[in-house]
């Protein structure tokens, strides 16, 4: 009896060992790519080095101090949530309604689903690049036909009021393909004897898609806006590309900055470029955090 | 025991695999140039490890690499290519020259850390401005027995030249070209807008009254070209006006003429709308290109484009104000990064000697457009009967210094100057609004 139970012991032990070995390359990989320059980070945040790595020397919080009186963190900041809670609900709204009326197999909603997801096939570079020029107030394409329509020129990137809409828009378009397709997946996923059952008890095709589909992709839902939210508070090569953070530093978002303190303008300030990402990072965290206790809660909700 | 076997197996293969596989993609997302610089590095190694033995055996002639790193992306790249090569299958010291031309900002990203890590080029070509910030990282090497060592006549080069290679009277790199910026002007927009084709405003208020004139919003035609994301220091000097004394570390921007010239600048760009309202410089020189420019301010780089696109331009100084007229200088240098060892940093003396050469130095000028600094070239007639040349030498007379040599000059630039210049000309503040907020920032960036 105890000769066999070591064995087993033994034997999952063993297994647990070759578990290990399986999830080495990606512990490898997240070290290399995520802790170390995570953890790096924060200690960089804490001293005062710039990009020739000499001359370094621990400064405590000072970093952070200079953050909180620096005007360009705070409208950096401003810029981040003026586009995550413009952007979010126009990418995950769009490709829901869309969801509506391609969620079926045949070859037409197929075939629109592939088109919508080809922007985000592309690279956000090239993108950026392909709309700027299309909207450029003095060459582009756009400019022209609205002044042929009799409209006035808009200079869509290069008015402080305009350019962050702009920029939206253009990364809800790149974008909103990609979240259509898993949620269409999803509804796909969806029984078809709930909405039988549904019709049965007399269910109009707004009820159903309130009380059925809703609840039935939730959780699907919540994943799209939460990876959606974490990705545009990172949001930079669309502003990189398309205005420079500028006109007036409008659509300088905080990563923007971040790349300007510790690439773009001497001295270089390693320092405080991390200092901004550590606030960054505290940011994203707990808005993660918020979002997925509420948006999962809400699920229940819907599913009771 | 198979089964273990198997298992490790599986799993060492997936480890080589996914590394494999993510080398690429990881660099890909975290930093645009990561991956070539990794395979550089490998590269440079490999060539280090080459170098090792080609310097011990230099006596005997054998071959030196110098690996070179500059930032000339436009078609003057392709100038500088040819004479490298042509340095490479000519040169008598069985040097040889690997060049890489990359971005600027790309560069900045690179050279620090790669100097810190002991795998920096042998030699680098970057603008000026840059010389200061790496000296006060101690990242260049002192080249000051530059000329004891080759011989060549420090004389025969203008004063003012040499001075944007030096930081507290050493040497730190050697002139390779020098620039201010100058005024083009589209002959044949001139003519349309019933100017004299061939005479360029020289003051101020022919230069807003021209702009004027040749603005025509129907046709997509502006006056002068105004990019916001520079500075225009040449207009703050005209009326004697200034930005900071990097000598004293003093904030020279709260002035009357300050005032003077800013107001002047808001009501050409917001009432007059002479310029095309937040273009960036490069769709300023598209433009310029494309005919639709009467008037821009830019370096002798847009000589070239214009040629190919046949526009019928002139050129002339910037123009004067109040207090005269006067045009920011820059220009770049051949400097060595520091670490670069002995017998490689005497190669890269020997190319900077051959670049230093009046037959270079004329090719690059006349092929280029840029103004002539070496004396006894200025006095060759083939230089003196070139138009442009003439020209632009005139042009170059009204130079001046801005913060070159001055650790804080980019920091200033970017975040006092322009934003300053920015917000008056797209009429977002007042100029006295402007100018104050202008002059905290800056009050806040000298006291670093």
């Amino acid at each position: 009896m105890t000769g066999s139970k070591t064995k087993k012991r033994k034997y999952v032990a063993q297994n647990q060992k070759s578990a290990y070995l399986f999830i080495l390359p990606s512990m490898i990989i997240l070290s290399v790519f995520v802790f170390i320059p995570l953890i790096a980070s924060f200690v960089i945040s804490l001293t005062d080095m710039n990009i020739f790595m000499k001359d370094v020397s621990f400064v405590g919080i000072a970093n952070f101090t200079r953050l909180f009186s620096d005007n360009r963190v705070s409208n950096a900041t401003f810029n981040s949530f003026y586009f995550t809670l413009l952007e979010v609900p126009l990418q995950v709204g769009l490709a829901l309604l869309l969801t509506v009326c391609l969620a079926k197999n045949n070859r037409y909603c197929k075939m629109l689903r592939s088109i919508y997801y080809l922007p985000f096939v592309c690279s956000m570079t090239a993108i950026g690049i392909v709309w700027s020029m299309l909207l450029d107030p003095n060459m582009g394409l756009v400019a022209y036909w609205l002044k042929q329509a009799g409209f006035q020129t808009v200079a869509f990137l290069k008015n402080p009021d305009f350019a962050m809409p702009t920029v939206i828009v253009v990364t809800a378009w790149k974008g909103f393909g990609y979240t259509l397709t898993l949620l269409a997946a999803a509804v796909l996923n969806i029984p078809q004897s709930l909405y039988e059952a549904a019709q049965m008890d007399g269910a109009g095709s707004f009820q159903k898609f309130i009380h059925i589909t809703i609840p039935g992709i939730w959780p699907t839902i919540s994943f799209c806006i939460i990876t959606t939210t974490i990705s545009a508070m990172q949001m930079f090569d669309q502003a990189y590309v398309m205005t420079q953070g500028g006109p007036l530093n409008r659509t300088e978002t905080v990563v923007q900055y971040i790349y300007d303190r510790g690439f773009q303008t001497a001295p270089y300030d390693l320092g405080y470029a991390s200092a901004i990402s550590v606030y960054l990072f505290v940011i994203v965290a707990v808005m993660t955090f918020v979002l997925r206790r509420f948006v999962l809660k809400g699920g229940e909700e819907g599913d009771a | 025991m198979r089964k273990k076997w198997i298992s490790v197996l599986l799993s060492a293969a997936m480890c080589v695999s996914v590394l494999t596989g993510c080398g690429g993609n990881g660099a890909e997302g975290q930093a645009p140039a990561g991956d070539t610089a990794d395979t550089k590095q490998e590269q440079q190694a490999a060539d280090e490890q080459a170098d090792d033995q080609a310097a011990a055996d230099t006596a005997s002639g054998e071959k030196i690499t110098l690996q070179f790193w500059n930032v000339f992306t436009g078609s003057d790249g392709d100038i500088l290519r040819e004479i490298v090569d042509n340095y490479n299958k000519t040169n008598t010291d069985n040097i040889e020259i690997q060049m890489d031309i990359m971005p600027n900002d790309q560069l900045q990203q690179k050279l620090p850390a790669a100097i810190a890590t002991g795998t920096a080029p042998d030699f680098v070509l970057f603008g000026v401005e840059n010389i200061a910030p790496y000296v006060s990282n101690d990242s260049l090497e002192d080249i000051s027995d530059f000329w004891d060592v080759t011989g060549v006549d420090k004389s025969n080069i203008l004063e003012n030249v040499l001075e944007l290679s030096h930081v507290d009277g050493k040497l730190y790199g050697t002139p390779m070209q020098y620039n201010v910026s100058y005024l083009y002007w589209n002959k044949d927009l001139f003519e349309e807008a019933g100017l004299d084709p061939e005479k360029a405003p020289a003051t101020m208020e022919e230069l807003a009254e021209y702009a004027v004139k040749l603005t025509n919003p129907e046709k997509n035609q502006y006056g002068l070209a105004l990019p916001t994301s520079v500075t225009y220091m040449q207009f703050l000097w005209a009326n004697g006006g200034d930005a900071d004394d990097p000598d004293t570390n003093t904030n020279l921007l709260n002035s009357e003429e300050n005032v003077k010239t800013l107001e002047w600048l808001q009501d050409l760009t917001v009432n007059k709308k002479v310029s095309p309202s937040s273009i960036t410089g490069p769709e300023a020189d598209t433009m310029l290109q494309a005919g639709q420019i009467g008037m821009y301010m830019s370096g002798p780089w847009q000589i070239n484009g214009l040629r190919a696109q046949g526009i019928n331009f002139g050129i002339a100084p910037c123009v004067a104000g109040s207090a005269g007229a006067f045009s920011p200088a820059g220009g770049c240098s051949y400097v060595i990064p520091k670490g670069t060892e002995e017998s490689h940093k005497l190669a890269a003396y020997k190319f900077m000697q051959y670049w230093l050469t009046d037959d270079i130095l004329k090719e690059w000028s006349q092929r280029n457009g840029f103004p002539v600094w070496s004396k006894t070239l200025m006095e060759d007639p083939e230089i003196q009967g070139d138009e442009v040349l003439s020209a632009i030498s005139k042009a170059t007379e009204i130079g001046r210094s801005y913060n070159l040599g001055y650790s804080l000059a980019s920091q200033i630039d970017n975040d006092v100057m322009i934003p300053m210049f920015e917000k008056v000309m797209t009429g977002a503040a007042t100029p006295e609004d402007a100018l104050k907020e202008a002059s905290e920032a800056m009050d806040r960036v000298l006291a670093q």
